[in-house]
């Protein structure tokens, strides 16, 4: 690599860059404050980090490949990259009030936000296994850390330990997955591989190999059969990490698969859609199905999260520009979605009681405070599909995507999970308008009220400026085909 | 074809003791036992690396992974005051999964054996071909390469090993307790004789 | 026996090829995935199954290597020894704290949460 293909490649990775170096100085600043101000000085500067990357990305927009095809920065990691650095901010700023009331409030918390948002970064651009997996660890190593960081709670550590110990087991499946797909094409990088796929009779080892890295990426994407640690690991984890884990990581590995599948595997759909359908199917009826025995909000919020993952990969199972654009706007949609209810979740505290999680928790929200309970209202609406709203769109574009790849018999059983699944959202509208009041939650904190309203206008407003966003996304799409 | 003769035989010496042990390190009844069979696996697995000719990643393997982590393995496991005793019983209670392991076992072993007629890719076409053994040592021509083509993944590998730093710190590093003694180099070497030893002279039969 | 194989696969046993060094990959990684269900209770032991099977995994790599005659598969073994060295330290640290917390390591015991 010459000094010049360097330059231009650091040029096109300014965005990770400036997270890596930042990430470094403001560890030293954390270090070097004061004890008692290092946590809010850090925060702080780790949003405006964020922030200013988040303004970069929208504004420049440097495209191409660096560092020998390792790495690319297309319209598509454009997109994902936006969601994720939007997913981490609202993470943070929402962790802010949180980790003060439940004294976790250490000055790495947001470094190791940065770090894991850096890692995500590199997976949506990576373009090779092995900048994949570097990519991937970067962000588990982290994630890691971040579901234990209130290292004085019992369930905090514990939801650390089973996401680390399944974590670990998917990344050595992959990883072996991935070796047998370098034994066998003999390449790292997607284009080689896709190369080396086109016009040779495939191996038995090849499908293996193609099997065992599915598995490990449909266990980040927390997707049937490998979602057993979500509930714990959401039920678990400090609040705001929750809301965290639910929204930034898995906007970069539902990105990861899809490049992969499409990428590096286009040339052999047959033999991975098989595995896409069965996934989304095996989600979409497990989160419509498991989550109404729910009585903690959390949990329920990690088996809704299953099953969106479900019907983002209607999308993906139909291989096509419209199934990816599908997924893409599916997943914008998740994610304000997401964090809006996460916002809300936050903002159930009592004077006595502190953070409270279960569901019933919230009977007489609506009198106690109509206007959050209707923007609440609206926000579950949404979960659960009902047009006009934003979460109707998301099902439309992808279903959509499946009818027209033929896929019939998938997109009537994403239908009928998305009517069963339904019922449990209602349940909570129910429990919010028609139970016996509880005592009032204290007010909630400001930068949740924003949250709480930015997403509400989102969610009802996709209607109107919908358009441009799937316009966007379908822009983005064309860029892996 | 990697090797012949006695390569072949020592290949068969080494794969064995390193199969052989890796099942005592599932199966020991003790943690400290378990370790030490990692270590002999691991062990054996750098000599087979050294046979396929890649003597670096052999020797790293002997290094880091046996020097550092084999060994962190063995002070956490001495620093976790577990009955290790009580937890074995009842283990064999998962051996029905062993029976579906053993499906997955055939179905591998199948597709691995099967590979010597579908061609394990084809050599020629690569990204970075070996060069010359003779002109070029193993660490040299990694070395070549890593500082070079993939300086990329060395500064993202560099990023993995910064975050398991702030990691392992910010989960396990307490502030000092009250009440723990701790070495005070300072004030140990400041010691004069005066300071700590008293001569007395204790009358008989009086006592102090 | 040996000579019927020998005859169909061209298979021979003192000629060591990417085969063989296969199957003992793929014997290290059943071994370690039967570790984590063998072991469901002791977590330490579990990340020692791990490590077999990143250990499976490189041997994977420097085989298909040398095969090829690519160092691609000598970098790649070497940047996951790296990633599993850190991956180990976190796993350990998390390990301390849980043990500090709860006073036992049994991962049967990891049941405030119903799964």
């Amino acid at each position: 690599m010459t000094v010049v293909e360097l330059t231009q490649s650091l040029n096109i990775a300014a965005p990770e860059l400036a997270l890596a170096v930042g990430s470094m100085v403001l560890l030293m600043i954390g270090v070097f404050a004061p004890k008692d101000s290092a946590n809010s000085t850090v925060t702080g500067l780790a949003v405006a980090l964020l922030i200013g990357v988040l303004g970069w990305m929208v504004f420049f927009d440097e495209q191409g490949t660096a560092f020998g095809g390792a790495f690319v920065q297309d319209a598509f990691a454009y997109f994902f990259k936006i969601l994720t650095l939007v997913g981490s901010i609202v993470a943070l700023v929402m962790s802010v009030g949180f980790a003060r009331e439940e004294k976790f409030d250490r000055f790495e918390f947001p470094i190791l936000i940065i770090l894991a948002t850096l890692g995500m970064m590199l997976m949506i651009s990576a373009t090779s296994l092995l900048s994949l997996y570097m990519a991937l660890e970067l962000q588990s190593l982290a994630l890691y850390v971040i579901a234990a960081i209130n290292r004085d709670s019992a369930r905090s550590t514990e939801a650390g330990l089973k996401y680390f110990v399944l974590g670990a087991l998917s990344s050595g499946m992959m990883l072996y997955g991935i070796s047998l797909v370098y034994g066998f094409t003999g390449h790292v990088g997607f284009t080689e591989i896709a190369a080396a796929l086109t016009g040779q009779e495939r191996s038995v080892g090849l499908l293996f190999g193609l099997a065992f890295l599915l598995t490990g990426l449909a266990f980040k994407i927390s997707a049937v059969p490998f979602h057993m640690w979500t509930p714990d690991v959401y039920e678990g984890a400090p609040t705001p990490v929750t809301a965290f884990f639910a929204a930034a990581p898995k906007m970069a590995a539902m990105a990861m698969l899809v490049r992969v599948v499409t990428d590096a595997f286009g040339t052999v759909t047959g033999d991975w859609q098989q595995i896409i359908i069965f996934i989304s199917i095996a989600s979409m009826a497990l989160g419509a199905v498991a989550a109404i025995g729910q009585n903690n909000i959390k949990r329920l919020m990690a088996y809704s999260s299953i099953g969106h993952m479900g019907y983002a990969l209607v999308g993906l199972a139909a291989g096509t520009v419209a199934g990816v654009q599908g997924v893409l706007v599916y997943m914008a949609i998740y994610l304000a979605m997401t964090l809006g209810t996460f916002a809300f979740i936050l903002a159930m505290r009592r004077k006595d009681e502190g953070n409270v999680e279960s569901i019933n928790d919230l009977a007489g929200y609506a009198q106690n405070n109509p206007l959050q309970a209707t923007v609440l209202t609206i926000l579950m609406f949404s979960l659960a599909g009902i047009p006009p709203l934003a979460g109707f769109w998301g099902k439309w574009y992808v279903f959509l995507a499946a009818v027209e790849a033929g896929l019939y018999p998938l997109a009537i059983i994403g239908v009928v999970a998305s009517v069963v699944g339904a019922f449990y959202y209602l349940r909570i509208i129910k429990i919010m308008w028609f139970d016996e009041p509880e005592s009032k939650f204290v007010s909630a904190a400001g930068e949740l009220r924003l949250v709480m309203g930015l997403s509400g206008i989102f969610v009802v407003g996709f209607i109107v400026f919908g358009g441009p966003i799937a316009a966007y996304a379908e822009n983005a799409a064309k860029a892996l085909f | 074809m990697l090797l012949t003769g006695l390569g072949a035989a020592f290949f068969y010496l080494f794969a064995f003791v390193a199969i052989a042990s890796a099942v005592m390190v599932i199966s020991a009844r003790n943690p400290v036992h378990s370790v030490l069979y990692l270590i002999l696996t691991f062990f054996n697995a750098a000599a087979l690396f050294i046979l396929t000719g890649a003597e670096f990643l052999g020797m790293i393997l002997l290094v880091v992974y046996i020097g550092a982590v084999a060994v962190l393995f063995l002070f956490v496991v001495m620093m976790l005051d577990v009955d290790f005793a009580s937890m074995k019983r009842g283990a064999l209670d998962y051996a029905p999964i062993g029976a579906m392991v053993g499906i997955v076992l055939a179905s591998e072993l199948l597709i691995v054996l099967g590979a010597q007629f579908i061609g394990v890719g084809q050599p020629g076409s690569v990204a970075s071909p070996t060069p010359d053994p003779l002109t070029r040592t193993n660490t040299a021509a990694l070395g070549d390469i890593i500082y070079t083509d993939y300086i990329f993944f060395f500064q993202i590998a560099g990023m993995v090993l910064l975050v398991a730093m702030i990691g392992a710190i910010v989960l396990t590093l307490r502030p000092t307790r009250p009440g723990v003694k701790r070495q005070n180099m300072g004030k140990q070497v400041a010691r004069k004789v005066e300071d700590s030893i008293d001569v007395v002279d204790v009358e008989t039969g009086k006592g102090l | 026996m040996w000579s019927m194989l020998k005859q169909a696969r061209g298979f021979d046993l003192m000629e060591i090829t990417i085969s063989h060094y296969l199957v003992v990959s793929a014997l290290l990684l059943v071994i370690g995935i039967f570790g984590i269900f063998l072991n469901k209770k002791n977590v330490i032991v579990i990340l020692m199954s791990v490590e077999l099977i990143l250990l499976a995994v490189n041997l994977n790599f420097v085989a298909f290597s040398a095969h090829l005659q690519d160092m691609v598969g000598q970098v790649f073994a070497l940047f996951v020894l790296t990633v599993a060295a850190a991956e180990a330290a976190i796993g350990l640290a998390i390990l301390v704290v849980f043990y500090r917390n709860r006073g036992s390591i049994a991962v049967e015991d990891v049941n405030m949460m119903k799964g």
